[in-house]
């Protein structure tokens, strides 16, 4: 018997699919050439077993094909696995597949009511929810004209309201913070939280690693139709890129690698195809704050103030500087240069890299130190942790260096925030 | 038991797929709605030119009433069954994408015919009424039961052609022209005793057959029908519901990854 807290279990489930050579789908192709019909079995799923409690959000890790979206698909019922069992204990919304079921000639509120009874719920319900759906998709003045004539911006966030307010107690979400303009993703994003606190049992499959950084209380990297991983995310994903940095060094791929080394290093490339063996030597940092290929290795850090002297703690808006040293043992072509600069809480508060900031790009030396002078730096009271990266040029990271270094800001004004913004008052 | 309990939580799902249905079809069309009764009414004309002026098979006062209490029960019959084979295929989208249970779709596309032949069933009392047949109110207290033992059998039948032709999409060809043969080996046109004797039984055992006769015999001839021989129908209307839950429900399993 499953437990009361257990809101969705999971037990050793195997999925395939038949690759066909040849499909046939009418009756007189089955009759007649039944031996066209051969077909390789494709295991997708071998072996899955996990629990999400009631309440905890838990993200599916993995690279394209790994069978995380199949997953999601059997968690939604859309499938079924071939053996072992999946059970969902409460309503299930998912975030799948968006709009299914609009009708473009109806209007949006008419929409409304069959998409959400889709989802299963009564028209009462529905009723009660209307004003709140309409509200949080920001189209009140065109809900009464047809879909059709709504943008493809309007019909997304529509159908997210939807989606959104059904007020499940289980949310599938398969990569689909994309939706609207940034302002309405933010609003999103803010909802989910919401969602999340008051109690919503939550399953994203998603490439954007800082988002579930930020939502998820437990990562599954799952990784050839296994469970590879699973953990605290930045732990897991930490491994995960990890893993994806080693598969892609000798590959001479033109990644679309995202550039800087300031920005947050999980959001590495997506995978190149075959595993490869680790044949590369790998300097194992003892915790899992640096990844990269180590050609180059930054060897010191030091936050000092702009007289060079070693400080931790700076009051807002005086001037910082990092100081590192690196010493280069293999062919780093085109270097790049990057920091980021995060609060306690994750938040990037700053990070750029050579590149953004127009340098060209250089070859590295053996041995050499970099220094960074960060000019009135108004970042309010707290801890800031420092991430360095040396990058080659096509995006590689050579050596990232999570929470490198950190220092402490302090000041004697108690306003609020991440940073002073300079300002005047007129009364 | 499941699914029962299912479909009860997503009645609002089928109501809104009916009106949506029943909606969509005419919305934008110039005769809108009306195009409801015109593609009987044409079935109608047609039939009765033919089989009343140039075939003359009936010699029955105003055949076009014989023929119309009949065919409009039929229509509702036929188009379930015939299109209601591709109502999965046809909302393709909502089951490779989202989960609710695929019974809704087979159910709300027969319900959706039901009503339109419901809306057609206007027309016919406007015309009992007009022709001067009129209606005997006791016998039409038979007609509910006919129209649910239809609607069953219909439901029966669309559940299993609608979950095989996800898998063999040339069903719905071949339903096509079964159903042209069902039309003309069910009593629509013609009356059941001129049916050779020797072939009497086995073409009562049309389920349609008893059905038709009945919506005549409410209808047409104003008396109360034969209530055994629709009780029997019910009753493969039943079993084929119940194969229908049991057929579909293997294959639905299976569907998101045959479109």
């Amino acid at each position: 018997m499953i437990q009361n807290d257990i809101a969705i279990s999971v037990r050793d489930v195997q999925k395939s699919f038949k690759l066909f050579y040849d499909r046939g789908y009418s009756l007189k192709e089955a009759l007649l050439f039944s031996k066209r019909r051969r077909y390789e079995r494709h295991q997708v799923l071998k072996g899955i077993s996990f629990d999400v409690k009631r309440g905890e959000a838990v993200a599916l890790i993995g690279h394209n094909g790994c069978g995380k979206s199949t997953m999601l698909k059997l968690l939604t019922r859309i499938m079924y696995p071939d053996s072992g069992t999946v059970t969902m204990n409460g309503r299930v919304s998912s975030l799948i597949e968006l709009g299914a079921g609009f009708h473009p000639d109806m209007s949006g509120r008419e929409n409304i009511y069959t998409n959400a009874a889709i989802f299963g719920l009564s028209r009462k319900e529905i009723d009660n929810r209307i004003q709140k759906i309409i509200d949080f998709s920001e189209i009140e003045e065109f809900i009464d004209n047809p879909v059709r004539t709504y943008s493809s911006g309007m019909y997304m966030r529509l159908a997210f309201s939807v989606a959104i307010n059904v007020d499940a107690d289980i949310l599938l979400i398969d990569e689909i913070l994309a939706v609207g303009d940034v302002t309405f993703q933010r609003k999103c994003f803010n909802r989910l939280k919401e969602i999340k606190a008051k109690g919503t049992t939550i399953v994203i499959v998603s490439h954007s690693l800082s988002m579930i950084e930020q939502i998820c209380d437990r990562s599954i990297w799952i990784h050839e139709g296994v469970i590879k991983e699973e953990g605290r995310p930045k732990q897991v994903h930490m491994d995960y890129c990890d893993y994806m940095i080693q598969k892609q060094q000798d590959k001479d791929t033109s990644a679309s690698a995202k550039a800087a080394g300031a920005d947050k290093p999980t959001e590495t490339p997506k995978p190149a195809e075959a595993p490869k063996p680790a044949e590369t030597p790998k300097p194992q940092p003892d915790n899992k704050k640096r990844w990269g290929n180590h050609n180059a290795e930054i060897t010191s850090v030091t936050v000092s103030d702009e007289k060079n002297e070693v400080r931790r703690v700076f009051r807002t808006g005086s001037d910082i500087v990092i100081h590192f040293d690196y010493t280069r043992s293999g062919q780093v072509p085109d270097a790049v240069f990057g920091i980021g600069i995060f609060n306690r809480d994750g938040v990037q508060c700053y990070g750029t890299n050579t590149r953004i900031d127009d340098i060209p790009a250089f070859s590295l030396k053996e041995n050499a130190s970099v220094r960074v002078l960060l000019k009135n730096v108004s970042l309010l009271p707290g801890e800031y942790l420092v991430d360095i990266a040396i990058e080659s040029g096509d995006g590689i990271p050579v050596d990232y260096y999570r929470e490198a270094c950190s220092f402490e800001m302090a000041s004697s004004v108690n306003d609020v925030g991440i940073s002073r913004i300079e300002h005047q008052w007129t009364i | 038991m499941t699914v029962f309990r299912e479909l009860i939580n997503y009645r609002q799902m089928i109501v809104s797929l009916v009106k949506k249905d029943l909606r969509g079809r005419y919305k934008g069309s110039v005769l809108g709605f009306l195009w409801t009764f015109i593609n009987p009414l044409l079935q109608l004309a047609v039939y009765s030119i033919v089989f009343s002026t140039i075939m003359r098979v009936v010699d029955t006062d105003k055949y076009y009433l014989f023929l119309f209490v009949a065919l409009i029960p039929w229509i509702f019959f036929s188009s379930s069954v015939s299109g209601g084979a591709g109502s999965i295929l046809a909302n393709k989208d909502m089951v490779t994408k989202i989960y609710f249970p695929r019974e809704v779709l087979p159910i709300a596309y027969v319900t959706s015919c039901f009503v339109n032949m419901l809306f057609c069933f206007i027309v016919i009392f406007a015309v009992l009424i007009i022709s001067g047949t009129g209606i005997n109110p006791v016998a039409l207290l038979y007609l509910p039961v006919v129209m649910i033992t239809e609607y069953v059998l219909a439901l029966g039948i669309t559940m299993i052609t609608s979950s095989v032709t996800v898998f063999f999409r040339d069903l719905e060809h071949i339903l096509g022209i079964v159903m042209m043969a069902w039309m003309y080996l069910t009593p629509i046109m013609y009356t059941p005793d001129m049916v050779p004797e020797q072939f009497r039984t086995l073409f009562e055992l049309n389920p349609m057959c008893s059905i038709i006769v009945a919506y005549r015999d409410i209808l047409y001839y104003k008396q109360t029908p034969d209530m055994t021989s629709v009780l029997c129908s019910a009753a493969i209307g039943i079993i084929m519901l119940a194969a229908g839950f049991i057929i579909f429900g293997r294959l639905k399993k299976r569907f998101a990854e045959s479109l």
